[in-house]
């Protein structure tokens, strides 16, 4: 038998999109808010009871599941879950996409995280130590521990049957989902996905983020929300005479071990973005804007632009950094720099149908590269 | 309609064909394939009193806990100080399963390789000791390298640094059937060509909060796992995990290595329908999805290794799954939690090792501490002793909270030959 080796990976048409950000919920009101360059900075003040790291941060204060979805059904949401149905439910509404009972088996949830609601998980083990019984614990809220927890959410909302899940990534988290989205659906697993990624800001949050020294002299808050988006097979989308928002053509993901040669694993990230190129049938010359996750950290922007660099010979013309506006939101950050560059994609009418990277560089040595191309 | 498609318009002579020629394990019933297999051949039990936290004023504290786990004695390059349980039990076990291969390391880290990993909760008992170190001291002293050890995505991360893997190392965490989750992935990830070996499986380590979770949902059992029994009382909680090399027929041929089976393809579905509360609809469509997607019926398969968690409902729903599926003519079907207690998102990742053991040394593992054949779940169960069988093809079924179903195929790697030729 004739082994095969795959071609150019199967694009998906983003169709939808929805922003729960610390500068605007809805995707309008984030577009308009990031072309104005908004900050989504707010002062913690006595909004929480516990200690924390820092005085500000990109937190959506005023947010409340119940102004989006109603108190059905949603009283028993933490903060991620709520923040992650509502980007759910926006984008949901932004697709043209339509789920009856005829397709609802083939359309899913892929969502992005680090560890879940960190916050949720050691609520209850807090609840086991402090309690006079230490299984005397909510069952309704045991759900809220695990990693799946707003992936299952929204497929019981939206009545989504088909392939759930959820992938543990950290700041490349959104990345993997559409890597993995991109699979499900050229396997035939599924037609349709919400895709994205979410993060709450909440003391235990702010403190795993502080200890790890990440944005420690950085100009980057730590921020949270979510970016949904539908995603479908573009061959489909265009068959049916629907036009997608932009076009996700590749997506590559590497693990490089430690973070300790800057400059070799600048080379290494090069090879990911140019081996996402040529994956999309792109040349370096296409590329017209990046979406960088950039924070401000010597390390990280120094591979992040290395690469890039060794990787594009021309200046661009434009280079997003969502992160100075919407905070540094872990798994979600990926998500957010492609919400931006769908916003400049709608602003600037010139970008139709050119081709855009969407850049991540991870801690952990994980970094990856998807090839955008303009919708129209 | 699903059952029609074609993915891609490829024909299924077109696909890489993905086999098992490494498993390795980290269990309560012993660390590596032999010992695993000769475990579950025996029907030998993993559980005994719980020793990871202090149980004292839990009224039930029996579970499948690992014991005597040497980290050092494993792994060759990680250092287990910065990792936490489940990391340590992903990375020993993707050791294990590369030393099973026979499969050079150099060579394996120069290739196209990654790794995928399921699991329920990630470092689970790394969130107790958070816990603990912020209610005694306040979230400012708690260790940063306790925090740095958090995250999810460190599991298969662990997992590329210990065998000094470049490709992408993929944390799935799809609840209790994380483990057929990310083995579905590295199928597919082969059998479509963006791999030529991928370490696949599953890990979970047990915590305070997640035993008193399920004692209070009413799922724990007091003493023993006894699923399919009429008397059966819940779960016990496990650990471990267990990692599967996947390569291709071509490449496990082309180096002459052992073949333990062939993955035929699998299925997903979404019940949405409750997050805890299992669906039997929607299992029986994953189950059907699965027979589709690897190009067999129902009746080829000889063996189904259950979810079988012991729970009241999930044994009942997934009998009625089953009889939707197969009709009258039931394969046999057990339950390896009855043995390992449910190791969480290693589970389904357990039963997938045993499968393909089953299949390439002809027996069926047996369901221990069976006593009273219920009405509700009639099938064999194989009960108390494993069977000599020959098996073709069997059946993985993974179930979890969310509503996340997978059922994986596997077949002996010399059957769709016969079949075909």
């Amino acid at each position: 038998m004739a082994e095969r080796t795959s071609s150019i990976a199967t694009a998906l048409a983003v169709t939808g999109c929805g922003v729960v950000s610390p500068i605007g919920i809805g995707f309008e009101a984030f577009m308009e808010a990031f072309d104005d360059g908004r900050s989504g900075q707010v002062a913690l003040g006595d909004y929480f009871a516990e200690p924390l790291p820092q005085k500000t941060a990109c937190y959506l204060a005023s947010f409340e599941v119940r102004d989006f979805l109603g108190r059905k059904g949603t009283s028993f949401y933490d903060r991620l879950t709520a923040l992650g149905m509502v980007a759910c439910d926006l984008t949901l509404a932004h697709s043209d996409l339509v789920i009856t009972d005829a397709n609802r088996e083939m359309v899913g949830v892929i969502v992005g995280t680090s560890t879940g609601s960190l916050k949720s998980a050691s609520d209850y083990s807090r609840e086991t130590m402090t309690q006079e019984h230490p299984h005397w614990v909510n069952p309704i809220l045991f759900p809220n521990t695990i990693l799946n927890s707003l992936a299952g959410q929204a497929a019981i909302r939206y009545g989504l049957k088909g392939v759930n899940a959820t992938v543990a990534g950290g700041q490349l988290s959104s990345l993997m989902v559409l890597r993995y989205a991109s699979m499900v659906i050229r396997q035939g697993r599924a037609n349709a996905l919400v895709v994205g990624g979410v993060e709450e800001f909440t003391p235990h949050n702010a403190w795993r983020l502080h200890h790890t020294g990440l944005l420690e002299g950085t100009n980057t808050l730590m921020g949270e929300g979510s970016a949904m988006f539908v995603v479908e097979a573009t061959t489909a989308v265009r068959k049916a005479g629907r036009f997608p928002l932009a076009e996700i053509l590749a997506c590559e993901v590497i693990q490089c071990g430690q973070l300790d040669e800057p400059e070799g694993l600048a080379q290494h990230f090069a090879g990911c973005i140019s081996r996402a190129l040529d994956r999309a049938g792109v040349t370096p010359e296409q590329i017209w804007a990046v979406s960088s996750s950039e924070t401000g950290n010597c390390l990280l922007d120094t591979i992040e632009r290395g690469g890039l660099n060794l990787a594009l010979p021309q200046p661009l013309a434009h280079q997003l950094r969502v992160k100075r506006q919407v905070g540094e939101c872990d798994s979600a950050a990926g998500a957010f720099q492609l919400a931006a560059l769908l916003a400049l994609y709608r602003k600037c009418t010139d970008g139709n149908r050119r081709c855009s990277l969407v850049l991540s560089v991870g801690e952990d040595g994980s970094m990856g590269c998807a090839v955008v191309k303009g919708g129209g | 309609m699903w059952s029609k498609r074609i993915p891609n318009g490829l024909t299924k002579m077109d696909r890489r064909r993905v086999v098992i020629t490494g498993i390795g394990i980290v269990s309560s019933v012993g660390f590596g394939v032999t010992a695993f297999k000769e475990a579950i051949k025996a029907g030998r039990t993993g559980i005994s009193p719980l020793q990871s936290f202090d149980t004292a004023r839990f009224p039930y504290h029996m579970g499948g806990e690992v014991r005597d786990f040497d980290p050092a004695a494993w792994l060759q390059r990680l250092d287990p100080a910065l990792y936490g349980p489940s990391s340590q039990f992903a990375a020993a076990a993707a050791r294990m399963a590369v030393v099973d291969a026979g499969l050079d390391p150099e060579l394996l880290a120069q290739s196209r390789a990654g790794s995928s990993v399921g699991s329920t909760s990630g470092e689970a008992g790394l969130v107790d000791r958070m816990t603990a170190a912020w209610l005694a001291s306040g979230p400012a002293d708690i260790p940063a390298s306790l925090m740095a050890q958090l995250p999810a995505n460190r599991l298969a991360g662990a997992v590329n640094r210990e065998l000094g893997l470049t490709g992408e190392a993929f944390v799935v965490a799809t609840a209790c059937a994380a483990g057929n989750y990310a083995i579905g992935y590295g199928f597919d990830l082969l059998q479509t060509g963006e791999a030529d070996y991928m370490l696949c499986g599953g890990t979970d380590s047990v915590s305070r909060y997640v035993h008193a979770g399920f004692l209070r949902m009413g799922a724990i059992a007091p003493l023993a796992c006894q699923p399919f029994d009429k008397n059966r009382q819940g779960i016990l909680i496990g650990e471990g995990a267990a990692m599967l090399l996947l390569e291709t027929l071509a490449g496990a041929k082309a180096r002459g290595a052992h073949i333990y089976a062939e993955l035929l393809g699998y299925g997903m579905t979404c019940d949405a329908y409750n997050m805890v509360a299992p669906e039997p609809v929607s299992i029986a469509s994953c189950i059907r999805r699965a027979h589709v997607n690897a190009g067999i019926r129902a009746e080829d398969v000889d063996y189904i290794s259950a979810h079988g968690t012991g729970t009241r409902t999930n044994d009942v729903v997934e009998t009625a799954a089953i009889k939707a599926v197969f009709g009258e003519r039931r394969p046999p079907v057990s339950a390896l939690k009855s043995m390992l207690g449910h190791t969480i998102g290693a589970a389904s990742a357990h039963s997938l090792a045993a499968c393909a053991l089953a299949i390439d040394e002809g027996f069926i593992p047996p369901t221990i501490n069976f006593e009273t054949p219920d009405p509700e779940c009639d099938i064999d169960c194989v009960p108390n002793q494993a069977r000599a069988a020959s098996l073709d093809v069997v059946q993985c079924n993974g179930f979890g909270f969310g509503g996340n179903n997978a059922a994986i195929i596997l077949a002996r790697h010399s059957w769709r030959n016969e079949l075909v030729l």
